[in-house]
C-alpha cells in the first residue's frame, strides 16, 4: 500500500502548529471593528436540536454542538448551552463536519485531464514538431525560456496554488452552496503543475484562508496541452520526461551539496526553481496527486511512484470500471470526479447507428465507478472537478450512490478521507471537540436526499446562509435569505416552504424524475473484461493427429502429436505416449499446427500517439510505458494467429523510443503482457520519414533535413553516449559526484554496451548501409533493419553483418524511396543467408501475416516451410527470443495456431491460438461472443433513449462545454478503427470510417 | 443471375457498347466536336461506327497487310504493335522467355494467327470450369471453347495453327479492376505523381482516361498477376468526372481505350456526425453541432438533386428547336442521365448508403455502389433495387465493437445470398493502386470465408464487364469475346500461384515488370564473399 494510511512526518509537525495558530487567528477575531465596518459577529454558537453527524456512520439525534472563536467546543446529546452563546434552532436538520471539495480549480471549470483527451491520429498530430533543435534532454537554450525554471513549458513545480489563491473567486460561493466548506485549491494546468493549497472556503483575508499551503505536487499526464512543437508530444514522452525530471532534481542537490563543499575551481551549478521547488516531493515529503487520465495511466502512475519512491494519491480518470483490478493494485487513494456523461440527441434515428457499444458502456458504468472502487477497497474523495455545472454534484451523487455507493462511504468521501489526504485530518473531517467548526447543514436527515436543502455552512465557525437551492426563490425568501437575523428559524419554516412550492410546480416532472431515476438505477452495460483472458487452462493439453509445421528441426510431421505442459511444448511427434492424466485432449485431426505468429513490426497495442516526433532523438520514451492491454487488436490478431507483436516507437526521428515484446494475453494487464525474456530495443530511423521530407513546405527546420545529416545526427548521439558511460565509469571507479542521470543517453549506451537491441526503419540500400557501417564503426551490431525494402541490393553486405531485415511481403510505390521496392526482396535476402520476416506494420494486415508470408512462395520461390518460418522463427530470431519461442520444439513456449489447411492456403482459416498452453482464441466461441454483444447492444440502447425522453431530449451535443462528453472516446479505445502505422501509410487507414 | 434489372442495358449486345472501340459518335465529347471545333477528327471514324452498331462483336478493323495505321478516335486493339512473345511450347518457350529476362533483349515480334489451347482448365466464367478443356483463338478473338468430356472438339484447324498443351495448368478470362487509380499515380507521396483529384464539387467533364500514363510502372506489375483491364477512376469531391475502361496494352491512352466513358462517379457527402467534443476542437468556435451537421448533409443532398435536375433541363434544352448554348460540364452529364453508363456513386457508410439509393430511385439512374463498406447492412435493400457492389472492403477491420471479427470477409457472401450482384475491387486510393495486382487475394479472402469460387471469378471479369457494359467484348471465354486471358499453374485464388503467360486481344504480353527486372538485375549482382567480419 502506498497511498496515506499514515500521515507524513512532516505533514504531523505542521498539524501541530496549524492547530495552534488557527487558535490564536480567531482570537484575534474578537478585536473591535472601527465604525463603518460591520461588527464581527459572536464567536459562541450553540446549534441546538439537528442530527449530529460526527462522523460517518455515527450519529446524535437531536445533539448540541458548541462553536466558540472558530472551533468545536463541545458535542453531544445534553450539552448545557452557555450563556454568552447565539444559539441557533437546528429541529429537522442535520448537521455534517464541513464537507471538503478535494480538487477545486479556482475561476475555472477546467475538465481534469483526461488523456482521452488525446487527439485522435492525424497527420497534423502525428508530425507536429516544427521544433526547436536541442539535441539532448540536458542542453538548456537560453531563448526557449525568460526567466529561471525548466526547460519545457507545462513543467512548472514551482507554481503555488497558494501564492495566488482569492477568496473572491466567483465558484467559491457556488461550492459553499454545495455544502463545501474548505477546499484543496490545485494548479490545474500542465504536467509538472505546482503545489496545491488546502483552504477554508470563507470570504475573508486570503491569508486567513490558507490552511495548509504546498499539500500536493501534482503530475498531469497531459498531452494535451502543451503546445504542439516541443518535448513530450505523447503520452509516452510526458511519462519520460517525469522520470527524467526526478532524476534532474536528485542530481541538482546532489551537485548543489557538492557545490558548498567545495566552492571552488569547479563549474557553479544552476539556479533551478522547477528543480527546487521538486525537492520535497522527490525526498518523500510531500506527496505527489498524479493525474494519469485513464485507468491503464492509473497503473502506470502508481508503479512509477513505486520507482521513484514518491508518496502518491490519483485522481480517477472515472473509467476505472473498465479494469478494477488494476484500480485495485495501485493501493492509491483516488479523488474521485462525478462528471458523468450525459447523452447526446441525435438529429435522425439512423444517427444511433454511428453510436457504438464502447461509448454507451462508457455511460452506463460512468456512475457506478465510485461504488467499483469502493469494492476494490480504495478510499475514495469526491469533486466537483470536471462537471459542467457544478449544480450537477449533488443530482449525480445521488446517482453513484444509486449504483452501490453507501451514504457512509460517501460522506467520508466529502469529510475524512479528503481530510486524511490533505493531511488536515487532525483538525477537520469529523465533528470532535478542539477542532475547526467547519460545518454543512441541511434539512432533512440526509444531505443524499435529493429533496435535501444545503441551508448553511459554517468555515471557521462563521455561518454562511445559503439561498435556497434549486429554483430561484420568490422576493420574498430572498429577503429572508439576505438577512442573517432571519437565519435562526431557517431550519424548519423555509424548507417547509420550499418543499411546498416544489411539491407544487413539480408535481408532474416529480414522478418522471422517479423513472428517471429508477431508469438509471440498473445497469445494462457488461464488463469489457468480459469473455477476455484464457478460454481453458488445463494443467497439460494433448493436440493429436494434426499435420504439425515444426518449423524447428522436425520439419512438417504429418498426423503427429503435440504435448504441452505448465506452458511448454514437452514433445512433439507421431503417437506420443507419456500423457499425463489430466491432459486436455484437443483432437485436431484434418487440421494444421504451426507455432502462434510473431509479427515483428507493429504499433497495434500502443496508448497515444506512436511518435514522440517533437526531437530527433526520443531515446528515453518507452513503448512498455504506454501499452494498451485493452485494444481490440488483440483479440483480432489473434483469430490471425498471431501470438505475438514488436511493439514499436514509430519512424519519426533518427533515434525513436524504446520497443516492447508483449504476448497477446488478451485480458492480462499491461505489464503482464510483457515477454520478459525479449532483450530490450529500441526503434531507429532512415530516410524520408526523419527528414520530415512527406511532412509539408512547414517541416523543414529540423536537423536532419538529409541522409547526410542522418548520420551526422547519429554519430553525435553515439558520441555523446559513449563520453556518457566514459564519466559513469570514472564516478564508479573514482567516487565523487555522480553524474546527471540521462535516460536518453543511458538507452544509447545501453545499445553501445551490447543489451539494448537497434530496430531500424529503413529503405535505401544506401542509408541500410550508412547505420550498419556506422554502428559496426560503435562496435553494435543492429539487430534489424524494418522495412529494409532496397536491402536486396546489399543482400551479401547485410548477410556479413549479421543484420536481419523485417520486411513488407510486397509493399511499393507509396513514396519515392520505396519506388525500387520488389515483392522478390524476402526471398533473395532469404537466399542470401539473412534472417528475414515479413512484418505487418499495420492492425488490419497482422491480421492475415499468414498470407503475407505466402508471398515468399509466389515470388522468389521459398519453400513453404521456410515462408512461414518469415512470420514465425525468423521473427523469434530477430528479436532474439528463439530460444524460447518461434517454433515447435520441446522446451519451447507452447504458442501455437490450428488452421483449417495449410497455413499459407488462401483459404485457411485460423481455427485456434494457444498461448503458453492456454487457448486465447477459438472461432467457435468467438462467434457467441458476437451474438452475446448484439443483445446487450440493444439494451443499452433502449435504455439510453428512454432515458433520453425522460430527461426532456438528452444534452444536445452530448456534453456542455467543459463536461463529460458522451462522445469522448477512452484512451484505450482512441484507435479502435485506425490502421495505424509508423508515419508511411497516413491515407491507408483502413476503414476507420 | 442478372445483376441488373430491366431497363438496365447490359449482358447484351447493344449499340452503346459498341462505341468502345471505334466509335466516337456516341460518347457526348463527340457532339461538342461537331458542334464546336473538331468536324475534320470524327468524319473518318463515323462510317465504321454505323458498321459497328450494327454488329458490335466484329467490329474490328481488318486491315489487308499486317500494318495498320492507326486513325485519329479510332481505338482498335489489334492494331497495336506489341511485345508478343514467340508462341512455341512448354520449355522452348520458358528458355526462351528466362533469356529474354536475363539479357534484357527486345522480345521477338510474332503474330500468332490461330492458336490452340489444349489440355487446362479452362475457367469461362461464364459456363463454369473445363477440368480439361480447348481454346481456340484466331486472331485477336475467341473462337471456340469445347470440353472433350462432353464430346465436343475443335473444327478443322488451319495449317498455321499453334497448339499450346497446358499441361493441366489454368486458364482464366483476364481480370478486370474496377474503381481504380491506375495510371493516375505512380508515387503516392510524391504530389507531382498524382493525377487523381481535381477542385470543385461538380466536374462531370472531367475525364479520367485522357490522363492515364502508359508507361506507369504500375501497369505491367498489376499486369503480371492477370490483371488485363483497369477503370482510372477520378477521385473527385462530388460529381468528380467520368471514367473509361482501358487495357493494360497499348502505347498511347488512346490505343488503351477500350470502351469511354463507362460511369459518371459521385461521391457521396459523409453522413458521419462529427462528435468531436467542442472543448477538443482546435477552434472551438468552429464547431458545429449535432443538429446543424444534420442540416449540412440534407443541404448537400439538395445540392447534388439541384445539379441533376439543371443538367436535366440542359439535356431536354439541348434536343428541343433552341438548343442552349454549349456547356461541357452539362454534356458531361448527358450519358448518366441518358442511362448510357451508370452512375458509380461512391459510399461506405450505412446512412450514406441509404440516402444514395433513395437518391438514385427518385432519380431513375442506374447506380453503382463502390465502397459499400456497410452494404451488408442493407444487402435487401440493394437487391431489391437491382443495385450492383463494386465490394472494396474485404481486408477492414470491423468498425464497430459488435461487429463479428470477419464481418468484411463474410459481407461480399451476405450480399450474395440477398441477390446482389457483388464486383470486387481494392479501391481507388493511391496506394491501393500499386496494390492492385492483389486483386485476386481480396476475393479469395471471402471465399475463405464461404463465397463461391465460381461467382468470385464472375466478380472479377463478367460482373465487372457487364456493369461496364462491355460483356459482349470481354469478361468472359466464349467465342466472339476478345482473346484476353491468362495462364497460370494453381488457382489464380490462391497467392502461392504464378501467372505464366498472359494474352490481351490475342497477342501476348511480356510479363516483366520493374520488379522482375530489379529482382534479376540484383539477382546478378556479383556476390561478396560471404562470411562474417
Amino acid at each position: 500500500m502506498t497511498s496515506f494510511n499514515r500521515p507524513w512526518r512532516l505533514v504531523s509537525l505542521l498539524q501541530g502548529s496549524l492547530t495552534f495558530l488557527c487558535t490564536l487567528g480567531i482570537a484575534q477575531a474578537d478585536e473591535l471593528r472601527p465604525p463603518g465596518f460591520r461588527p464581527l459577529p459572536p464567536g459562541i454558537h450553540a446549534l441546538v436540536g439537528g442530527n449530529v453527524v460526527v462522523r460517518p456512520g455515527e450519529t446524535i439525534t437531536n445533539g448540541t454542538l458548541l462553536l466558540r472563536d472558530g472551533y468545536i467546543q463541545a458535542v453531544g446529546a445534553n450539552i448545557a448551552i452557555p450563556d454568552d452563546a447565539r444559539v441557533w434552532d437546528m429541529h429537522s436538520n442535520t448537521i455534517y463536519a464541513g464537507f471538503i471539495e478535494s480538487d477545486f480549480v479556482p475561476g475555472n471549470a477546467r475538465a481534469p485531464v483526461n488523456t482521452d483527451d488525446i487527439e485522435p491520429v492525424s497527420h497534423a498530430s502525428l508530425t507536429a514538431g516544427g521544433y526547436r533543435f536541442f539535441g539532448t534532454t540536458t542542453e538548456n537554450n537560453a531563448a526557449a525560456k525568460s526567466s529561471p525554471g525548466a526547460f519545457w513549458p507545462g513543467f512548472t513545480p514551482e507554481y503555488r496554488a497558494a501564492r495566488t489563491y482569492s477568496p473572491t473567486t466567483k465558484n467559491v460561493a457556488g461550492l459553499r452552496e454545495l455544502g463545501f466548506t474548505a477546499a484543496l485549491v490545485v494548479p490545474g494546468r500542465g504536467i509538472f503543475q505546482g503545489t496545491s493549497a488546502f483552504v477554508q472556503l470563507s470570504d475573508g483575508d486570503p491569508n486567513d484562508a490558507i490552511l495548509r499551503p504546498d499539500v500536493f505536487q501534482h503530475i498531469a499526464f497531459d498531452t494535451h496541452d502543451n503546445d504542439d512543437a516541443t518535448f513530450p508530444g505523447s503520452l509516452m514522452g510526458v511519462i519520460a520526461a517525469v522520470r527524467q525530471t526526478f532524476f534532474d532534481t536528485q542530481y541538482y542537490l546532489a551537485n548543489h551539496a557538492d557545490y558548498q563543499q567545495h566552492p571552488t575551481g569547479r563549474p557553479r551549478p544552476e539556479y533551478n526553481p522547477a528543480l527546487e521547488a521538486l525537492t520535497p516531493a522527490a525526498q518523500r515529503q510531500m506527496p505527489v496527486l498524479f493525474e494519469p487520465g485513464s485507468v491503464l495511466m492509473d497503473d502506470r502512475a502508481a508503479r512509477i511512484a513505486g520507482e521513484l519512491r514518491l508518496n502518491f494519491a490519483l485522481l480517477a480518470s472515472g473509467q476505472e470500471w473498465r479494469r478494477p483490478d488494476l484500480a485495485r493494485h495501485t493501493g492509491a487513494t483516488f479523488i474521485v470526479p462525478v462528471n458523468f456523461p450525459t447523452l447526446p440527441q441525435m438529429p435522425d434515428e439512423d444517427d444511433w447507428t454511428q453510436v457504438t457499444l464502447e461509448p454507451l458502456r462508457a455511460w452506463d458504468w460512468a456512475p457506478e465507478n465510485p461504488a467499483v472502487l469502493r469494492q476494490q477497497g480504495l478510499d475514495i474523495a469526491l469533486t466537483t472537478r470536471g462537471l459542467a455545472d457544478p449544480k450537477d454534484f449533488r443530482p449525480n451523487l445521488r446517482l453513484a450512490l444509486d449504483r452501490g455507493l453507501s451514504e457512509t462511504d460517501a460522506l467520508a468521501a466529502l469529510t475524512t478521507v479528503p481530510a486524511r489526504l490533505c493531511g488536515v485530518d487532525q483538525v477537520l473531517g469529523t465533528l470532535e471537540p478542539g477542532r475547526i467548526a467547519n460545518l454543512t447543514v441541511v434539512t432533512g436527515g440526509s444531505y443524499f436526499d435529493p429533496a435535501a436543502k444545503v441551508t448553511a455552512v459554517w468555515v471557521d465557525g462563521r455561518n454562511f446562509p445559503l439561498p435556497p437551492e434549486g429554483e430561484k426563490p420568490p422576493a420574498a425568501s430572498t429577503a429572508q435569505s439576505d438577512s442573517p437575523t432571519n437565519q435562526v428559524a431557517v431550519g424548519a419554516s423555509t424548507n417547509s416552504r420550499t418543499n411546498t412550492i416544489a411539491g407544487k410546480t413539480d408535481e408532474n416532472k416529480k414522478s418522471d424524475a422517479d423513472k428517471l431515476r429508477d431508469a438509471q438505477k440498473i445497469r445494462v452495460a457488461h464488463s469489457p473484461l468480459e469473455g477476455r483472458g484464457a478460454i481453458t487452462n488445463p494443467p497439460a493439453v494433448l493436440v493429436r493427429h494434426a499435420i504439425i509445421w515444426t518449423e524447428g528441426p522436425q520439419g512438417i510431421l504429418t498426423n503427429a502429436d503435440l504435448l504441452a505442459s505448465g506452458g511448454k511444448i514437452i514433445a512433439v511427434g507421431p503417437h506420443l505416449s507419456d500423457i499425463p492424466a489430466n491432459a486436455f485432449i484437443l483432437d485436431a485431426a484434418g487440421g494444421t499446427l504451426t507455432p502462434g505468429i510473431i509479427d515483428c513490426h507493429s504499433h497495434s497495442d500502443i496508448l497515444g500517439l506512436v511518435n514522440e516526433s517533437t526531437l530527433p532523438s526520443s531515446a528515453m520514451v518507452r513503448i512498455r510505458d504506454v501499452v494498451n492491454s485493452e485494444s481490440p487488436n488483440l483479440r483480432r490478431q489473434l483469430a490471425g494467429g498471431v501470438t505475438m507483436v514488436n511493439l514499436l516507437h514509430g519512424s519519426a526521428n533518427p533515434i525513436g523510443g524504446q520497443n516492447c515484446v508483449i504476448k497477446l494475453r488478451d485480458g492480462d494487464g499491461p505489464d503482464d503482457l510483457i515477454y520478459p525474456h525479449a532483450p530490450q530495443g529500441i526503434k531507429f530511423a532512415l530516410g524520408e520519414n526523419v527528414k520530415q521530407s512527406n511532412w509539408g513546405e512547414k517541416f523543414v527546420t529540423r536537423f536532419p533535413q538529409t541522409r547526410m545529416g542522418v548520420q551526422t545526427f547519429d554519430n553525435n548521439r553515439f558520441t555523446a553516449a559513449r563520453q556518457y558511460l566514459a564519466a559513469w565509469d570514472h564516478y564508479r571507479r573514482n567516487g565523487g559526484l555522480a553524474p546527471r542521470r540521462d535516460l536518453e543517453l543511458e538507452a544509447i549506451g545501453e545499445i553501445i554496451n551490447g543489451t539494448r537491441l537497434i530496430h531500424c526503419h529503413g529503405y535505401r540500400q544506401d542509408e541500410l548501409l550508412m547505420l550498419t557501417r556506422l554502428m559496426q564503426s560503435f562496435g553494435v551490431r543492429i539487430a534489424t533493419f524494418q522495412h529494409g525494402l532496397e536491402a536486396y541490393k546489399i543482400a551479401d553486405e547485410l548477410a556479413a553483418a549479421g543484420i536481419g531485415v523485417s520486411t513488407f511481403s510486397d509493399w511499393w510505390a507509396y513514396k519515392f524511396e520505396v519506388y525500387d521496392a520488389i515483392p522478390y526482396n524476402g526471398s533473395l535476402l532469404h537466399d542470401h543467408g539473412v534472417t528475414v520476416t515479413f512484418n505487418s506494420d499495420s492492425s488490419e494486415l497482422a491480421r492475415t501475416l499468414y498470407l503475407e508470408a505466402a508471398k515468399a512462395v509466389k515470388y522468389g520461390g521459398t519453400p513453404p516451410a521456410e515462408a512461414f518460418k518469415f512470420v514465425s522463427l525468423n521473427a523469434a530470431r530477430q528479436l532474439h527470443i528463439d530460444q524460447f519461442t518461434g517454433s515447435l520444439e520441446p522446451g519451447k513456449d507452447a504458442d501455437f495456431v490450428l488452421w483449417s489447411q495449410a497455413p499459407l492456403a488462401s483459404t485457411t482459416i485460423c481455427q485456434q491460438t494457444w498461448i503458453d498452453g492456454r487457448q486465447y482464441f477459438d472461432r467457435a466461441l468467438d462467434a457467441a461472443r458476437t451474438l452475446r454483444l448484439q443483445p446487450e447492444y440493444d439494451a443499452l440502447l433502449a435504455k439510453a433513449k428512454k432515458i433520453a425522453k425522460l430527461s426532456g431530449g438528452g444534452g444536445g451535443d452530448g456534453g456542455g462545454d467543459h463536461g463529460k462528453s458522451f462522445f469522448t472516446v477512452s484512451l484505450e479505445h482512441q484507435y479502435d478503427n485506425v490502421d495505424r502505422d509508423c508515419l508511411d501509410q497516413q491515407n491507408h487507414q483502413g476503414g476507420a470510417q | 443471375m442478372t445483376p441488373f434489372a430491366s431497363g438496365a442495358p447490359v449482358g447484351d449486345p447493344q449499340p452503346v457498347a459498341s462505341t468502345m472501340h471505334m466509335g466516337i459518335t456516341n460518347h457526348p465529347r463527340d457532339h461538342l466536336h461537331r458542334s464546336a471545333d473538331c468536324q475534320s477528327a470524327v468524319s473518318p471514324a463515323g462510317s465504321r461506327q454505323r458498321f459497328a452498331s450494327a454488329r458490335p462483336a466484329q467490329c474490328v478493323v481488318h486491315l489487308p497487310s499486317g500494318r495498320r495505321t492507326p486513325e485519329p478516335g479510332s481505338v482498335t486493339r489489334s492494331q497495336l504493335p506489341r511485345n508478343n512473345h514467340p508462341t512455341t511450347l512448354g520449355i522452348p518457350f520458358r528458355l526462351a522467355l528466362l533469356l529474354a529476362f536475363l539479357s534484357l533483349a527486345p522480345i521477338p515480334v510474332l503474330r500468332a494467327q490461330t492458336l490452340l489451347f489444349t489440355n487446362g482448365i479452362i475457367h469461362t466464367a461464364s459456363h463454369g470450369t473445363m477440368t480439361n478443356g480447348i481454346l481456340l483463338v484466331s486472331s485477336n478473338r475467341i473462337t471456340g471453347v469445347y470440353d472433350p468430356a462432353r464430346g465436343e472438339a475443335p473444327p478443322a484447324l488451319p495449317a498455321d495453327t499453334t497448339t499450346i498443351d497446358l499441361k493441366g495448368a489454368q486458364l482464366y478470362p483476364g481480370l478486370i479492376a474496377v474503381d481504380s487509380a491506375l495510371g493516375l499515380t505512380e508515387v503516392e507521396a510524391i504530389r507531382a505523381s498524382q493525377d487523381l483529384n481535381e477542385v470543385g464539387d461538380f466536374t462531370p467533364d472531367v475525364e479520367s482516361w485522357i490522363a492515364v500514363n502508359p508507361d506507369s510502372e504500375l501497369l505491367p506489375v498489376t499486369r503480371a498477376n492477370g490483371i488485363t483491364y483497369f477503370e482510372p477512376v477520378p477521385q473527385g469531391k462530388i460529381v468528380a468526372g467520368q471514367s473509361a475502361l482501358m487495357s493494360m496494352d497499348g502505347w498511347t491512352w488512346e490505343q488503351m481505350l477500350v470502351k469511354r466513358p463507362v460511369a459518371l462517379h459521385l461521391f457521396w457527402p459523409e453522413f458521419g456526425l462529427d462528435t468531436t467534443p467542442k472543448e477538443k476542437l482546435a477552434d472551438p468556435a468552429k464547431a458545429t453541432s449535432l443538429a446543424d451537421q444534420d442540416k449540412e448533409r440534407r443541404r448537400r443532398v439538395a445540392a447534388i438533386q439541384n445539379f441533376f435536375d439543371d443538367a436535366r433541363a440542359y439535356a431536354r434544352a439541348r434536343s428541343s428547336a433552341h438548343p442552349p448554348t454549349l456547356v461541357p460540364a452539362w454534356e458531361g452529364m448527358l450519358p448518366a442521365l441518358r442511362g448510357e453508363v451508370p452512375v458509380v456513386i461512391h459510399a461506405g457508410e450505412l446512412r450514406q448508403i441509404k440516402s444514395a439509393v433513395n437518391w438514385s430511385l427518385t432519380n431513375h439512374l442506374q447506380m453503382v455502389l463502390a465502397g459499400g463498406m456497410d452494404a451488408w447492412r442493407v444487402a435487401r435493400l440493394l437487391a431489391t433495387n437491382h443495385i450492383p457492389v463494386i465490394y472494396e472492403q474485404v481486408f477492414t477491420q470491423p468498425v464497430r465493437d459488435t461487429e463479428p471479427l470477419d464481418v468484411h470477409y463474410t459481407a461480399p457472401e451476405v450480399l450474395r445470398q440477398a441477390g446482389v450482384t457483388v464486383i470486387f475491387s481494392t479501391g481507388g486510393s493511391a496506394f491501393e493502386a500499386a496494390m492492385a495486382r492483389n486483386l485476386p487475394y481480396h476475393a479469395a479472402q471471402a471465399i475463405a470465408f464461404g463465397y463461391p469460387e465460381e461467382e468470385a471469378l464472375k466478380g472479377l471479369t463478367l460482373y465487372p464487364a457487364q456493369c461496364l457494359g462491355v460483356a459482349d467484348r470481354l469478361g468472359t471465354l466464349e467465342p466472339g469475346r476478345d482473346a484476353t486471358f491468362f495462364i497460370c499453374n494453381g488457382s489464380i485464388f490462391d497467392l502461392q500461384t504464378s501467372v505464366q503467360r498472359l494474352w490481351i486481344a490475342g497477342h501476348e504480353i511480356n510479363l516483366s515488370s520493374r520488379h522482375t527486372r530489379l529482382y534479376e538485375k540484383y539477382q546478378n549482382r556479383p556476390r561478396l564473399g560471404v562470411g562474417h567480419h
